[in-house]
C-alpha cells in the first residue's frame, strides 16, 4: 500500500517555557490533501505547534517539514505556501477590512492584483468590506481572519480555532469552503475545541495531551477502534453476561459502568459486533434490554486525554 | 518598497498621526502666540526685544526649524514607540511573519514608514511656524523683506538635513523601545522617561550625557543662527555641529540595529 504523502510532518518537537513543558515530543503526520483536525485539551500545546509551523516561535528540539521541504530558521519562504489564522485574528482597528488585507498583502508572498476582493467574497464580506475593522463582530473578525489566511492562496492552511465566533450559517459555510480547499488537494489542519464540528469536517484527527501525541488517524478508524458497545442487563445477570462478552471481544475488554444507578455492561470493540454481542448473550441465555452502539469523538477525546468534565451536574 | 508604501498608506489613516501633527502644530503655535503677545509688552524692552528678533527674517527661518525640532523630538520618540508598540499589541507583526515576512526587514520598514510620516509632520508643523512668524511680523509691524536671503537658504539647508536626521533618530529611538517592551504604553512611557531622562541627568553630568541622541540633537540643530537657537547648555558640554550630526547617525544606526534584531530574535506569542 503506497502511503500518501505528507503536507506537515513534526517530529520529536519539544517546546518550554521556564519550568513548563508545553510540547515533550510532538510528532504529527499531516496527509496532504486531507482536513486534519489537530485536537487537544487547554495547555496541551496545540497553540505552541502552531506557533512552531509558522515560525513565531522556535522549538527546543525536533524538526518540522511543511510540504516536503524541511522548515527552520530563515526558511521564510516556505511560508509563502502556508495560510495561517493564530488564536485571535489580527488587524488594524482603524483601518477597513479590504485595507486590511491590502497590508497584509504587502508582507511575505506577493499577492495577485483582485485577490483581496475574492477572499473578501469567499467569506462573505464584501458587503461591509469599506467598514473599519473597530466595527466589526467577533464572528466577522474571524471570517477576515479566514480571508486573510487565503490571502496568498495557500497549499497548506493552519487554522487556530476558525470557528470562534461564528454563528450557524458562518461555521456551515467555514466547513464548506475548508472541505472545498481539501478536495482541490489543499491541506488544512484545524485545531478545534468544537468535536462535533471537528468530526463533521475532518478526515484525519490527532489527539494531543500534556504536549505528546496521544491518537492519530482518520476519525472513522479510530472510532472502530476506541468504539464501545453498551449492553444492559437485568442486575441479576451482570455477573453471568461479563464473562460471555469477555469471550466475544477478548479479554480486560469489558467493564461494568459504576455510575451508580446505572447497570451498563461496557464492551470495548467496534461497535460494528453489536449483533454479535447480542447474539452471544442470548445463546447464553442472557438477554440485553438495550443496547447502545458506537462511539463519539467526544467519548474517546475525554479518555485518551485523561480529561474530566470540568463542570458536574449538580454543581452550584 | 512596497512595505514602506503600505505603512505610509496604513500610517495616514491612524488616529495617532492626526494627533501628533496636531499637537506638534498646535505647540508651534501656541509658542508664536506668547511671542507675539511677549513682543507688544513694553513693560520688559529685553522681553520685547527678543520676540521681536524671533519673528524676523531671515533669524526666523533657523529658529522655527530649531523650535519645530525641538518639540518634535519628544513627540517623535512617542509616535515611534506607538507604532512599534501596536505592531505586538494587535498582533499584526504576528500576522506578517506567519506569511513569510522577514523580520527584521519588517521593522526597518516599520521605521521608515513612521520615519516619512515624521518628517512630513514636521514640515507641516515648520510652515505653520514661518506662516505664524509673517502673521507676527505683520502685528508687530517688522519688516519681512529679509525673508528671500540666499546665503541663509544655503545654511537653511544643511539645518534641515540635520532636522530630518534629528527626526529619524527621534522616532527609531521611539520604534525600538516599544519593540523591545512590545506595548505602545509601555514604549510611549520609557520614551518619554529617557527623553526627560536625559535632560536631568545632562545637568549633573553633561560631559557624559552631551553624546547622548537627545543632546546631540540639540548640538546638531544649534549650528543654526548661534545664540538664539542653541540650548541652554555651556558651549564645554555641548558637541560641535558636525561631530553632533555623527553622534545622531550613529544613534539612528544603533536604534534600527536594535530594533531589528530584537525582532528577529523575538519569541512572538500572544
Amino acid at each position: 500500500m503506497v502511503e500518501a504523502s505528507a503536507a506537515l510532518v513534526t517530529r520529536g518537537l519539544a517546546k518550554r517555557y521556564g519550568k513548563r513543558v508545553a510540547l515533550d515530543g510532538l510528532d504529527l503526520r499531516v496527509p496532504a490533501g486531507t482536513v486534519y483536525g489537530f485536537l487537544g485539551p487547554n495547555g496541551a500545546g496545540k497553540t505552541t505547534t502552531m506557533r512552531i509551523l509558522t515560525g513565531l516561535i522556535r522549538p527546543d528540539a525536533g524538526t518540522v517539514e511543511l510540504l516536503g521541504r524541511p522548515f527552520g530558521r530563515g526558511d521564510r519562504r516556505v511560508l509563502f505556501n502556508v495560510g495561517a489564522l493564530i488564536e485571535a485574528p489580527s488587524f488594524y482597528p482603524f483601518l477597513s477590512g479590504r485595507e486590511n488585507l491590502r497590508a497584509l498583502a504587502a508582507a511575505g508572498a506577493p499577492v495577485p492584483k483582485g485577490r483581496v476582493d475574492e477572499v473578501l467574497e469567499l467569506v462573505n464580506l464584501q458587503d461591509r468590506a469599506t467598514d473599519r475593522v473597530s466595527g466589526y463582530s467577533m464572528g466577522m473578525r474571524q471570517r477576515l481572519g479566514i480571508a486573510a489566511a487565503l490571502l496568498n492562496d495557500p497549499k497548506l492552511l493552519l487554522l487556530d480555532e476558525p470557528a470562534n465566533g461564528l454563528d450557524p450559517a458562518g461555521i456551515v459555510g467555514m466547513r464548506e469552503t475548508l472541505r472545498s480547499l481539501a478536495a482541490q488537494g489543499r491541506t488544512v489542519l484545524v485545531s478545534s475545541h468544537i468535536l462535533s464540528e471537528v468530526e463533521h469536517l475532518a478526515d484525519v484527527v490527532g489527539i494531543v495531551a500534556n504536549g505528546r501525541l496521544v491518537r492519530e488517524g482518520p476519525i472513522d478508524a479510530l472510532l472502530a477502534v476506541d468504539g464501545e458497545v453498551r449492553i444492559r442487563v437485568a442486575p441479576s445477570e451482570v455477573m453471568a453476561a461479563g464473562p460471555v462478552l469477555e469471550r466475544v471481544v477478548g479479554a480486560g475488554l469489558v467493564r461494568l459502568d459504576e455510575t451508580p444507578g446505572r447497570d451498563w455492561l461496557i464492551a470495548r470493540c467496534d461497535p460494528a459486533r453489536a449483533a454479535e454481542l447480542n447474539r452471544a448473550l442470548a445463546e447464553a441465555g442472557v438477554f440485553a434490554s438495550r443496547i447502545e452502539a458506537g462511539a463519539t469523538l467526544e467519548a474517546l477525546f475525554l479518555e485518551v486525554t485523561g480529561s474530566a468534565p470540568d463542570v458536574r451536574p449538580g454543581a452550584a | 518598497m512596497r512595505l514602506v508604501r503600505s505603512n505610509v498608506r496604513r500610517l495616514v489613516r491612524r488616529p495617532a498621526t492626526l494627533v501628533t501633527y496636531l499637537l506638534l502644530i498646535g505647540l508651534v503655535l501656541l509658542i508664536y502666540l506668547a511671542v507675539i503677545v511677549a513682543s507688544q509688552q513694553a513693560v520688559d524692552p529685553q522681553s520685547a526685544l527678543a520676540s521681536r528678533m524671533i519673528l524676523t527674517f531671515p533669524n526666523a527661518w533657523f529658529l522655527t526649524l530649531s523650535m519645530v525640532v525641538g518639540i518634535g523630538g519628544l513627540l517623535g520618540v512617542t509616535y515611534g514607540a506607538a507604532i512599534a508598540g501596536s505592531e505586538w499589541t494587535w498582533g499584526t507583526l504576528k500576522a506578517s511573519v506567519a506569511r513569510g515576512e522577514r523580520r527584521a526587514w519588517y521593522a526597518l520598514m516599520g521605521i521608515a514608514g513612521a520615519v516619512v510620516m515624521a518628517w512630513a509632520g514636521t514640515l507641516l508643523a515648520y510652515a505653520a511656524g514661518i506662516g505664524a512668524t509673517l502673521v507676527g511680523a505683520h502685528v508687530i509691524n517688522a519688516t519681512s523683506d529679509s525673508i528671500i536671503d540666499t546665503a541663509a537658504f544655503g545654511q537653511l539647508a544643511v539645518l534641515l538635513g540635520r532636522a530630518g536626521l534629528a527626526i529619524a533618530m527621534d522616532v527609531a529611538i521611539g520604534f525600538t523601545i516599544a519593540t523591545i517592551a512590545r506595548s505602545q504604553l509601555a514604549g510611549i512611557g520609557a520614551g518619554i522617561g529617557l527623553y526627560l531622562g536625559e535632560g536631568i541627568i545632562g545637568v549633573f553630568v553633561p560631559g557624559i550625557v552631551k553624546w547622548a541622541p537627545f543632546a546631540a540633537v540639540s548640538a546638531m540643530m544649534a549650528g543654526g543662527e548661534e545664540g538664539l537657537g542653541a540650548a541652554a547648555v555651556t558651549s564645554t558640554s555641548r558637541l560641535d555641529p558636525g561631530t553632533a550630526t555623527l553622534v545622531a547617525a550613529v544613534w539612528l544606526v544603533v536604534a534600527c540595529a536594535v530594533a531589528a534584531l530584537w525582532t528577529e530574535r523575538a519569541e512572538i506569542s500572544g
